[in-house]
């Protein structure tokens, strides 16, 4: 694939050598769980505690391209595990570590789906992880589970040297939602995970006529490791360009987001990622007044993606912030996904937060009124609309965003009917709805139905089996599930529940049984539940369910209820 | 105040359902809506008013306002 890109690594290892050397002082600093406390290490020492922990990977047997799961908070130990798995020639896979209230059951759950999947054998995991999976039974919790600890007692291989990797080979393995609610594993090349962040940085910084790396000291960020937000715009970027970057938890952000800004404001000119839901959050848990001698001018870039951009919630967070130097105009949305390997687009305009009305006549999938231009493709990246038979579809019609050039992925691991989906001639095919006017793309919802509630995505099986466990359905009678956003709350989770005919009686008390299954099961509230008549969720002639024609049914009204 | 007072006053606080309605058995997500942000954000109000750290990994399993309660007893009594 052609890139125009001048000085660029080639490989990831390479990056991380030319970090060490080329930018001496720059570094990653990652605070405890509090906020209170942050570890900060060079690139240099990041280097140095990768090749340590690759030569032990190496002793422990690790081979070229074998996956191994890396499912700590962000952390040292992820860092060194993370790069160390890479540079002794496998392949790390971050996910999500189990923790706060959340059911730890399906946590593990989903780490066992994954291993099968990927035939993995090894997961970098805490000793708290191991004793949950050990008493849960699961065959690889004896041998498969590496502590930080445990890792760090053992001898790193002697003369080990990290193994060279062509720019084409895959470098990691990045987990996203499948269609049926079990993660597929997207494979990420070193030449797409080099190219993206490097691409990235040069249209976050076109406003200001010089790519982010030249104007800015540092990122700050709190977005998990295990989403492509996180690990390549926020690692991958800035130890490409040389930038300092501050990391909290997701965890930490998300119990005290006063320290997300707090942090944006203490450490020079800087800029930052998030998706939607982080900026309502904010407007919601923080106020100006908190913030007293917080300085948000320096933050010039608020790049927002990952989920629908709210106007109504940009708008609000300048309401609440400009007053302590956060500039309207520092809003940058954008769009992308982890196949990209991140990043397609940014509105490169530096004008704010600009919408559309939604094209009359337009399914507009999640019920949106305004939709919001996410920009132009970055360097080497075409994107097109195309009409279901494939065709081109005119400036202002909607189709499905299709998106070529160096980021696009190389398919889905061991999974090559879901690749073969996505990938058609070189092209990605995003599932994603939307329209280009004068080159900017706008997006209006999704052919694919994955559910992205508050950042975290969800696919529409992993609810509905949680309700049909509850109501025995699943055969004649189904549940449904699917998302709306209404208002400055996002998406939400509606639950469509067919039941058999005449018996309304105890329907309140299934609807408990359902929000508490699904409440506990994956720490998500439901909006909305609703009973139907056996037969009312539309399927195709081939008993496919329908959840997109169901949502545009419930959102007009034109679902039949049974009171309860 | 009793610890039950303040963990109710928290609770209706970040739930946004009034006081008067909240009961032991009702469960956190199902019934309070409380998504994983504000289940953290629970925590850290609780340590706030009530001068407790309070582990994460101590609060996994907590699905109801009683098991709310009974948390807060057990922390309070191994002070």
């Amino acid at each position: 694939m052609g890139t125009s890109l001048p000085d660029a690594p080639a490989t990831i290892p390479e990056a991380l050598a030319r970090a060490a050397r080329d930018y001496a002082g720059r570094g990653i600093g990652i605070f405890d769980n509090r906020g209170r406390e942050v570890e900060r290490k060079t690139y240099r020492e990041l280097l140095d505690l990768a090749n340590r922990n690759a030569a032990r990977f190496a002793t422990l047997g690790v081979g070229a391209r074998e996956p191994v799961l890396v499912s700590l908070p962000t952390s040292w130990s992820w860092m060194e595990s993370w790069f160390g798995v890479l540079l002794c020639g496998g392949w790390p896979v971050a996910m999500a570590a189990p923790g706060g209230m959340a059911a730890a059951e399906a946590q593990l759950h989903k780490v066992d789906q994954v291993m099968d999947r990927l035939g993995a054998r090894r997961i970098v995991a805490t000793d708290a992880f191991r004793e949950q999976a050990r008493a849960a039974g699961y065959p690889w919790a004896e041998d498969g589970v590496l502590t930080p600890e445990g890792l760090s007692a053992i001898a790193p291989q002697a003369g080990f040297r990290p193994r060279s990797a062509e720019p084409g080979a895959i470098a990691f393995l990045q987990l996203t939602s499948g269609s049926t609610g079990l993660p597929r594993a997207v494979m990420i090349p070193h030449s797409a995970a080099v190219h993206n962040p490097l691409a990235s940085s040069e249209a976050i910084g076109a406003p200001h006529g010089a790519p982010a790396h030249a104007w800015a000291d540092c990122m700050v960020a709190w977005l998990p490791m295990y989403h492509d937000m996180g690990l390549i715009g926020c690692l991958m970027l800035p130890m490409l360009t040389g930038l300092d970057v501050w990391l909290l938890r997701p965890t930490t952000f998300l119990a005290r987001p006063r320290l997300w800004l707090e942090h944006l404001g203490g450490h020079g000119v800087s800029f930052a990622p998030a998706p939607n839901f982080a900026y309502q959050l904010c407007v919601e848990r923080v106020s100006a007044g908190e913030l007293e001698g917080v300085d948000l001018s320096g933050w010039r870039a608020a790049l927002t993606g990952a989920e629908t951009v709210r106007p109504e919630t940009t708008s609000a967070f300048c309401d609440a912030f400009t007053r302590i130097g956060f500039a309207r105009e520092a809003f940058m949305p954008c769009y992308g996904l982890a196949e990209g390997p991140l990043a397609v687009t940014f509105d490169m305009k530096r004008e704010g937060v600009r919408t559309l009305p939604a094209p009359a006549g337009a399914d507009s999938g999640l019920g949106l009124a305004d939709v919001v231009c996410t920009g132009a493709p970055i360097r080497d990246t075409r994107v097109r609309i195309s009409a279901p038979d494939g065709s081109d579809r005119a400036d202002g019609r909607i189709g499905e965003v299709w998106v070529h050039g160096p980021g696009v992925f190389a398919g889905y691991f061991n999974d090559p009917e879901a690749t073969a989906d996505a990938l058609r001639d070189g092209w990605l095919a995003t599932g994603d709805l939307g329209f280009l006017h004068d080159g900017e793309l706008y997006l209006t919802g999704r052919v694919k139905e994955v559910l992205i509630v508050r950042g975290q995505n969800l696919m529409p099986d992993e609810l509905e089996r949680l309700a049909d466990s509850v109501t025995g359905g699943g055969g004649l009678t189904r549940s449904a599930a699917f998302s709306v956003a209404r208002g400055v709350e996002g998406e939400e989770a509606v639950m469509v529940v067919e039941v058999a005919d005449g018996q309304p009686e105890g329907l309140a008390d299934l609807e408990q049984e359902i929000r508490v299954r699904v409440g506990r099961g994956l720490s998500l509230p439901l909006a909305d539940v609703v009973f139907v008549r056996r037969g009312r969720i539309p399927r195709t002639t081939s008993g496919k369910m329908q959840r997109n024609e169901l949502r545009r049914r419930y959102l007009d009204g034109e679902l039949e209820r049974i009171d309860r | 105040m009793s610890l039950r007072d303040v963990a109710l006053e928290v609770l209706a606080k970040v739930s946004g359902v009034e006081r008067e309605r909240i009961s032991p058995e009702m469960d956190l997500v199902a019934n309070l809506g409380l998504d994983s942000a504000k289940a953290l954000q629970l925590l850290v109000e609780l340590e706030e008013r009530l001068g407790l750290e309070i582990e994460e990994d101590d609060a996994a399993g907590l699905n109801t306002v009683g098991d709310i309660f009974a948390f807060l007893d057990r922390a309070a009594s191994a002070r």
